[in-house]
């Protein structure tokens, strides 16, 4: 019995000794057999629809020239950026990474990431989206390139516009008309909804955005300087807080935990007749195959002159700080932003994207419902901001969102609630 | 016997009503633990419209068992597979046997110190992994083992603080004159461990097998941070590629989840009778 014991520990020193040989072969200089630098390029695109695109893009790369050999890895969503901290503080990064568009600064900031004037000519930006290119700068420099895109658009069930005697070819231009919309479309029976018109916190235009909405696009930070507490977001604060208020508290919960799961969509349910989401919840109606009979149009403006500001996220392509092959790594980055990369990317996978050329040549080819809301979410990129957390309040938002909750439930008023938020975040300065 | 006492004054009724009431609370409750399981495989088994649908139905429509066989085969799931057995088997080995004889030394042996050792061993329980994790993966970065099982294995080899524990309280319940007439006999500490213990120690070391592996079996933060190599990469993270940023798989999420919890529960079944007794040292209700 003894001598398996020890037999066991040996087999398994030896396990180990054999998978630590393995991994020193593979990571020797960073090339491959024929000579190629190898770029591990890290992303957290897996799923079947998506992996297939990005890995054609990268295949379509490998073979455009001899030198780089780019290989794939797929990271999971989220946990992919826990990682990348974890492998810059250990010297040890991938060569690519995509990350958030939102929060490029604040790793330029930290020494995570590499100054990529260094390798790529500025003139990139001439090929992409202005308002996305002021999310890369830093102090003159730029740390990343946009890829993708998104932009919040109102998606409204025509045949609930017909059902409750509105023109479902005039969607709300204004907020007053949404309000007005929306009480026409609220279906009640025994005092409980049966549909909703509209709520404004759901779907993917959250307070902040409505009120940076009302208050000509300034989020609650431009750069460093705060626009928290400012008459117009008081009032749009207000306003949502009304939502909350005329539906009730009960009606509200019941339909959030209803939908909480995410499995099924309100609107898709038709249980909530207007929506806000991104342009791509245009592809989850389609593939329910349920042919819904739905309108597309811009978020509305706070009063009639105004204009149609929106939110926007995305992704940029970045190399993280202490990769071992920045130089190949920024020539795979500027392929990826290239017309060719970004076109195919946008057909297969319906995202808005970064290059102008390839944004406007793929919605040559789509037709119809697809051609209708992308041709909208095009448009909409005029009107969308990026509000990236500002350098100096990093962690801004934890101190806002518990006041904008308690403003919209009513435990405090949104005066109140705004001047509270904002000297807590004043304290929160580095 | 008197023929007035009617059956439901007798003893046997009152059991009957006693045993149907906890039996009812009993199934009650097994049902409500059970409906998250259910959803779970009735997810599983529905089409992607289905799933959307509202309201949800509790049955699928038709059973899609079909959605299994797609889920595995979007990705190398059976390499995979086979990733998270070994890291899982080793795992649990070197987790049963070297704190069992880390154990044996707090339990058995007098020695200065010991006391305080076994506190600052129970201390590195209160540490959150989230602090270590950078500093950790910077050490495993420099000793070069990025992107191998070493990292995930070799931790399992240096003592776990809970199993210590566990193994230890379950070790002071075995009288000293076992170890005492054995040493009388001549045998070392590591015959003791080795012959005394480790059998008697079996319904405590079931239980540190099945967390071990269960533990190994379902991590996801080691495998994440650790492997660059998709051929490396374990089941947690190819149950990943189903949640994207926008949009998720449900149904295959669902049925690769179902798929994975099966070793799991079946290594719960077989050791069951055990891991109940183990359970019981750890939450302290015996010994």
């Amino acid at each position: 019995m003894k001598k398996g014991f020890h037999l066991g520990f040996i087999l398994l020193l030896l396990c180990s000794l054999v998978l630590s040989a393995c991994s020193n072969n593979t990571e020797a200089e960073g090339k491959n057999k024929d000579g190629k630098v190898v770029i591990d390029f890290q992303t957290f695109w897996g799923s079947e629809t998506r992996r297939p695109v990005i890995e054609k893009i990268v295949d379509d790369f490998n073979k455009s020239q001899d030198e780089i050999e780019v290989k794939h890895t797929f990271v999971p969503w989220g946990d992919i950026w826990t990682k990348n901290t974890a492998a810059v503080a250990a010297g040890n990064p991938a060569d690519v990474i995509v990350n958030d568009i939102n929060t490029v600064a604040h790793r330029a900031e930290n020494g995570q990431s590499e100054d990529l004037s260094q390798y790529i000519d500025e003139g990139i930006k001439d090929e992409l989206y202005p308002n996305l290119w002021e999310t890369v700068q830093y102090k003159d420099k730029f740390y990343g390139v946009p890829f993708t895109t998104d932009t919040r658009v109102l998606f409204y069930n025509k045949d609930a516009y017909k059902e409750a005697g509105l023109d479902p070819e005039q969607p709300p231009k204004t907020w007053k008309e949404l309000e007005d919309h929306a009480k026409k479309l609220d279906v009640k029976k025994d005092g409980i909804y049966e549909r909703i018109g509209f709520y404004p916190t759901w779907g993917s235009f959250g307070a902040g955005s409505w009120m940076a909405n009302a208050d000509d696009g300034k989020g609650f930070f431009e750069g460093n300087e705060m626009y928290i507490n400012t008459p117009n977001k008081v009032e749009a604060l207000k306003w949502v807080a009304g939502w909350h208020k005329r539906l009730g508290a009960k009606n509200v919960q019941a339909f959030q935990a209803e939908f909480g799961s995410g499995q099924t969509n309100p609107f898709i349910s038709e249980k909530v007749a207007i929506w806000t989401d991104i342009a791509s919840f245009y592809t989850q109606i389609r593939d329910t195959g349920k042919d819904m009979n739905f309108g597309i149009a811009p978020i509305p403006a706070f009063k009639e002159e105004g204009r149609n500001w929106n939110e926007g996220g995305g992704f940029v392509m970045e190399i993280p700080k202490g990769a071992k092959h920045p130089k190949e790594a920024a020539t795979f980055i500027e392929y990826l932003a290239s017309e060719k990369a970004q076109k195919y990317w946008a057909q297969k996978n319906y995202d808005n994207v970064a290059n102008k050329k390839a944004a406007e040549s793929v919605l040559k080819d789509f037709t119809g419902d697809e051609k209708l809301v992308y041709e909208q979410a095009l448009k909409n990129l005029k009107d969308t901001r990026f509000h990236p957390a500002p350098i100096d309040y990093p962690d801004y938002a934890s101190r806002v969102d518990p006041q904008l909750e308690a403003a919209i439930t009513g435990k405090s008023t949104p005066e109140k609630a705004l001047q509270k938020a904002e000297n807590d975040v004043k304290k929160l300065k580095r | 016997m008197n023929g007035s006492v009617k059956f439901y004054q007798t003893m046997k009724f009152r059991r009957y009503v006693k045993n149907t009431i906890i039996l009812s609370i009993l199934i009650l409750g097994s049902l409500v633990l059970l409906t998250p399981l259910w959803w779970m495989v009735s997810t599983s088994l529905k089409t992607p419209a289905e799933i959307a649908q509202h309201p949800p139905a509790f049955m699928p429509e038709s059973f899609q068992f079909s959605n299994y066989i797609e889920a595995w085969q979007t990705g190398p799931f059976t390499r995979w597979g086979l990733n998270t057995l070994f890291i899982s088997v080793i795992v649990t080995i070197g987790s049963v046997f070297v704190n069992s004889f880390i154990a044996y030394g707090f339990a058995k042996i007098r020695f200065k110190g010991r006391n305080t050792l076994f506190v600052i061993i129970l201390a590195t329980m209160l540490i959150p992994g989230f602090v270590t994790l950078v500093p950790q993966y910077m050490l495993f970065s420099k000793l070069g083992w990025v992107n191998t099982y070493l990292p995930l294995i070799v931790p399992a080899f240096l003592g776990s603080a809970f199993f210590i524990f566990l193994l230890r309280q379950f070790m002071l319940t075995i009288p000293k004159e076992f170890s005492e007439a054995a040493i009388m006999d001549g045998a070392s500490h590591f015959k003791i461990w080795w012959h005394i213990m480790l059998p008697l120690t079996k319904p405590a070391l079931i239980t540190v097998g099945i967390f071990a592996f269960n533990g190994a079996w379902n991590d996801l933060l080691g495998p994440l941070l650790y492997l660059n190599d998709e051929n490396l990469y374990t089941l947690q993270l190819g149950l990943q590629t189903f949640k994207g940023s926008v949009q998720v798989q449900w149904h295959y999420l669902m049925s690769m989840s179902v798929t994975i919890l099966l070793p799991t529960v079946f290594l719960f079944f077989i050791f069951q009778r055990f891991f109940m007794n183990g359970a019981n040292i750890s939450s302290g209700t015996k010994g």
